[in-house]
């Protein structure tokens, strides 16, 4: 658990040295292992951690105050160091029962655009959708196994993988009181399977080739495919499958966005009980929830009473509420944040993503890239792990492969990515760039300049590509990085003019990951598929992505996954950068806080360690 | 009132107003939808085209043609034009929420945020003004006298983030996350309070300033007038008008702070739609969001033109008398003041100097 960086702490020099020691242990000590990772079980005791609560004096809390008024006038700007005066969060960490009751606020940096299932990806959606709708078929977050949910076994597969069949557990209802049963189920996947563009409801990318489904009896339903979709049984496991009731299936686009919360109705462990337009969103626990996956030890309702959704924007609002007691937890800490709120006693969660890695794909068919010299030169130029030891900590470990280590089809790639720029160098003189006296290579009268997409979505991607940037220049490549918010990035990000190198990952825990980021008709990260021509530059990567959705069998696709990263890897395509997790913050009265399996929250478990003491208050503590 | 209430006004030049009012109107909606059209990407892409979904270009082409995004720039022109004459502002592209709806939610929050900021900087900015004006000593006008300065050079979202970590995070007075109405305004208000008081303080000095050099001060003061009855009766009045304009104006600013306030307050509001809006190219919410706050803000100026004449008796000239009956309160109020009753051309000058 040594981290690499020593965890500063200015605004606070002359802290007692032992709470520093201390602070370490403030992220669950399973961190490291994939079983534990997005999980914050109780998981034996730390030591020395109640022990070391004697912090929070009057004495020491005045001068703290006071220090907080020295901080205004010196640097207010960091927002933190201001919070950082607040008192540490000094509560119990581990241990106890859960119990029941409670409301845990909860902090998201966006707001909520739709719960339409197959649009929910959007992390605010997600940590929603993931909460009030059930799924056929459940998915355990470290193992990735799929595990009967309101399908009472697994489904029946035929052998090309073209049929499913599931058999319903009995009695689940929805929160209007409308049964899910086979009939409704089938609505919930023909529309999922092929949307419907008079209402603007695009399929879900999660599910190819479907035909349609088929009520056998009203707790059996099969499904058809025209091709082998092996990766159907994992699809109806995520959010993006999640169950609604009949009445909700025929509302339109709109009737899934903002405003219409609480009319989206489904079957989960919480119901919407209402929203405030673009601020705030309250779920409420369904008491008479009772068809948990049976593979949780948990049954029954929930252990919370309910969730307060708060839309915080501004970063150092969210990391100030959680740090003074009002947030019980938030999404997304900063990396160079993790350190001090470890040390204020609160707790780090990464969960992790499961999919294809942060990383850079070079878009070959642009004339400057097409050379695969240049592409290997790019590669030996960059300094992975310099960028991993400034920016990021041991929560973002070095990527080994295309996909991250825990995802479904990964293949290590040891040296693929190895740090030379003299090698670098040597393999652009041999392309024919040459430095001529100038900062950037020429050849033929043009520069060797290429520009990379600033991805909004990943942590630190503007900070991460100025360090490629640097590491570039030395070998005489020019980096530019494309300004411009979301919508922007997202349209420059389709022009092979625009964006060169682009940069991004995908999260999903199936083997069909690979085919969401590098397919043509998916996200289409290479521009392998030039949407003018309607033609493949690469036809060959295209056929093995397709193989790795269609071939039946488990090892078939594993094998398909492997060709296409070999491929990827021996063109020198893709230069993978980290695994991204989903890092979360805690106060330590929260507990038992797991996420699915590509890192958005999942509320089923979590349980508040004082939740008896604030029902007598009553109501959300201030 | 009825010793003060303003001539009637002519058909001719209400008329008049209304015609400037719609223009203005009319020339905001075109600029912005122009402006929103050049901007890279549209709503379709920002909300399809988004990676997380990884739908096909076919598929997005589809959804545009469905949504009618396929056409050309002018002919969604003309059907959001018409859709806004009668009264219909469509759907928001990013949520298919309806704008309506949007608005109705989020209109009333900032209006209650914009009513006590205003409300809060004309009292401080008067506070302000009287202390810089008529402090005891020397050093407090002094300090007083730049506080406007100060005022004005604070960035409006470091003063929120500043204020929440102090008052919320440090000592806990007022909470982010679940606020009685009264809390949840307080903080956002301060931070709307400062930038636009300054302008107004400045504004409240420099008249006081001048107004006070006046003879006919020093014939009142002569006459045995107390520093009080002055102020008052005297110098507030002839002091006020600048700054009634200056408020007109800063409603501006009103728009422009809530979009930083309201974003860093997570509150609901005008301004945290339009900064959403901005992020997702959500071209029917900004064209909305657009045309309200304009006429919000020629709707209260017309007021303000209005209540010059309430304020001021030099400006209540009967129909007959009136020269330019069509101008707008400015040409107005120096028009009039040439043949004003009362102490000297003083305040038309000054009005001119804080426009």
């Amino acid at each position: 658990m040594s981290r690499p960086h020593t965890p500063a702490h200015t605004a606070d020099p002359g802290e007692p040295a032992p709470r520093r020691a201390a602070a370490r242990h403030g992220a669950p000590a399973d961190r490291g292992t994939p079983a534990g990772r997005g999980t914050l079980a109780s998981r034996g005791p730390l030591a020395g951690h109640s022990t070391l609560a004697g912090h929070s004096t009057p004495a020491s809390h005045s001068a703290l105050a006071r220090r907080s008024v020295l901080g205004l006038g010196l640097g207010a700007g960091s927002a933190l160091a201001l919070s950082a005066c607040a008192r540490p969060d000094t509560d119990p960490a581990e241990g106890g029962s859960p119990l029941t009751g409670g409301v845990l606020v909860y902090f998201d940096p966006q707001a909520w655009q739709t719960l339409y299932p197959p649009q929910v990806g959007f992390y605010p959606n997600g940590g929603i959708m993931n909460n009030i709708a059930d799924r056929l078929l459940w998915q355990d977050p470290s193992t990735l196994e799929l595990h009967p949910w309101i399908a009472e076994s697994l489904p029946q597969i035929n052998d090309d993988a073209t049929a499913f069949t599931f058999r319903l557990r009995p009695g689940v209802t929805h929160s209007d009181g409308s049964p899910l049963d086979a009939a409704n189920v089938k609505r919930n996947m023909d529309l999922y399977g092929l949307g419907d563009d008079k209402r603007q409801l695009p399929p879900s990318e999660q599910i190819s080739n479907y035909v349609s489904g088929e009520v056998l009896d009203s707790r059996t339903v099969r499904f058809r495919f025209s091709a082998p979709s092996p990766g159907f049984a994992q699809a109806v496991s995520v959010m993006n499958a999640g169950l609604l009731s009949n009445a909700t299936l025929t509302r339109d686009s709109q009737g899934f966005g903002p405003g219409s919360a609480d009319r989206i109705i489904a079957s989960g462990p919480f119901v919407v009980e209402s929203e405030e337009l673009g601020t705030r969103l309250r779920l409420r626990a369904r008491t008479d929830y009772d068809w948990a996956p049976p593979h949780l030890p948990h049954q029954g309702r929930p252990y919370l009473d309910g969730v307060e959704i708060i839309v915080g924007t501004e970063y150092s609002v969210r990391v100030g509420a959680l740090v003074s007691g009002q947030a019980d937890a938030i999404r997304q800490v900063d990396a160079p944040d993790e350190a001090r709120l470890t040390e204020r006693g609160l707790r780090i969660v990464a969960a992790a993503t499961n999919g294809v890695t942060n990383s850079i794909a070079m878009r070959f068919p642009h004339p400057l890239l097409s050379d695969q010299r240049v592409r290997e030169a790019l590669i030996a130029a960059v300094d992975r792990k310099r960028i991993l030891t400034k920016l990021f900590t041991d929560n973002y470990p070095l990527a080994t492969g295309i996909l991250a280590h825990s995802a479904q089809g990964y293949k290590r790639f040891d040296g693929a990515w190895r740090h030379d720029p003299a090698q670098a160098g040597r393999l652009l003189d041999a392309a024919g760039w040459a430095r001529d006296g100038g900062a950037t290579r020429v050849k033929d009268g043009a520069a060797l300049a290429l520009r990379v997409n600033d991805a909004l979505p990943q942590p630190r991607s503007k900070e991460v590509m100025t360090l490629v940037q640097e590491d570039l220049a030395k070998v005489g490549i020019a980096l530019s990085i494309n300004p411009g918010d979301m919508a922007t990035q997202d349209a420059d990000a389709l022009s092979l003019e625009r964006i060169q190198l682009y940069h991004s990952m995908v999260g999903r825990a199936d083997f069909d990951v690979i085919k969401s980021q590098f397919a043509g008709t998916r996200r289409n990260a290479l521009l392998n598929y030039d949407a003018d021509t309607k033609k493949y530059r690469d036809p060959q990567l295209e056929k093995l992505l397709d193989r790795v959705s269609s071939e039946p069998q488990e090892a078939g696709r594993r094998g398909a996954s492997w060709a296409v990263q070999d491929r990827l890897v021996d063109r020198a395509l893709v230069l993978p950068l980290f695994e991204e997790p989903q890092v979360y913050g805690f106060r330590r009265r929260v507990r038992g806080f797991a996420c699915e399996a590509v890192g958005r929250p999942a509320f089923y478990d979590t349980w508040l360690a004082d939740a008896g003491e604030r029902a007598q208050n009553g109501g959300p503590r201030r | 009132m009825s010793r003060t209430r303003p001539p009637a006004l002519s058909w001719r030049y209400a008329l008049n107003r209304v015609g400037q009012a719609l223009l203005v109107l009319a020339i905001a909606f075109t600029l912005a939808s122009v402006l929103l059209a050049i901007l890279p990407g549209d709503a379709i892409m920002a909300r399809y085209a988004n990676p997380e979904l990884a739908l096909s270009p076919d598929q997005i082409e589809a959804i545009r043609v469905q949504s009618g995004a396929d056409r050309g720039w002018f002919a969604q022109y003309l059907t959001t034009l018409a859709g806004f004459l009668t009264g219909d502002f469509g759907y928001s592209v990013a949520s298919g929420a309806a704008v309506s709806d949007l608005f109705a939610a989020a209109v009333p929050a900032t209006l209650a945020l914009a009513a006590v900021g205003l409300a809060a900087a004309v009292l401080a900015a008067v506070a302000i003004a009287l202390l810089a004006t008529f402090g005891r000593q020397r050093w407090l006008r002094a300090v007083f006298d730049a506080v406007p300065s100060l005022f004005i050079s604070v960035p409006a979202f470091w003063l929120g983030i500043v204020l929440i970590q102090v008052f919320s995070f440090q000592l806990g007075w007022v909470s982010v996350v679940d606020p009685s109405p009264a809390e949840a305004l307080v903080l956002p208000a301060l931070t709307l309070m400062v930038p636009l008081s300054a302008p107004l303080a400045q504004v409240l000095i420099r008249s006081i300033d001048e107004v006070r050099a006046q003879p006919f001060v020093r014939v009142t003061r002569a006459k045995g007038a107390s520093d009080g009855w002055l102020l008052i009766h005297a110098i507030a009045r002839n002091a006020a008008l600048p700054a009634l304009t200056m408020a007109g104006l800063t409603f501006g600013e009103l728009v422009g702070g809530a979009v930083v306030t309201e974003t860093v307050f997570g509150r609901t509001g005008i301004g945290q739609l339009t900064s959403q809006a901005v992020a997702n190219r959500d071209n029917p919410v900004l064209l909305a969001v657009v045309v309200v706050s304009t006429a919000a803000f020629v709707l209260v100026n017309l007021a303000i033109d209005l209540l010059y004449p309430v304020i001021d008796v030099r400006l209540r000239t009967s129909p007959g008398d009136r020269g330019a009956p069509g101008n707008q309160g400015g040409h107005s109020l120096r028009a009039a003041s040439g043949q004003a009753d009362a102490p000297a051309t003083a305040p038309a000058d000054r009005q001119e100097a804080g426009a």
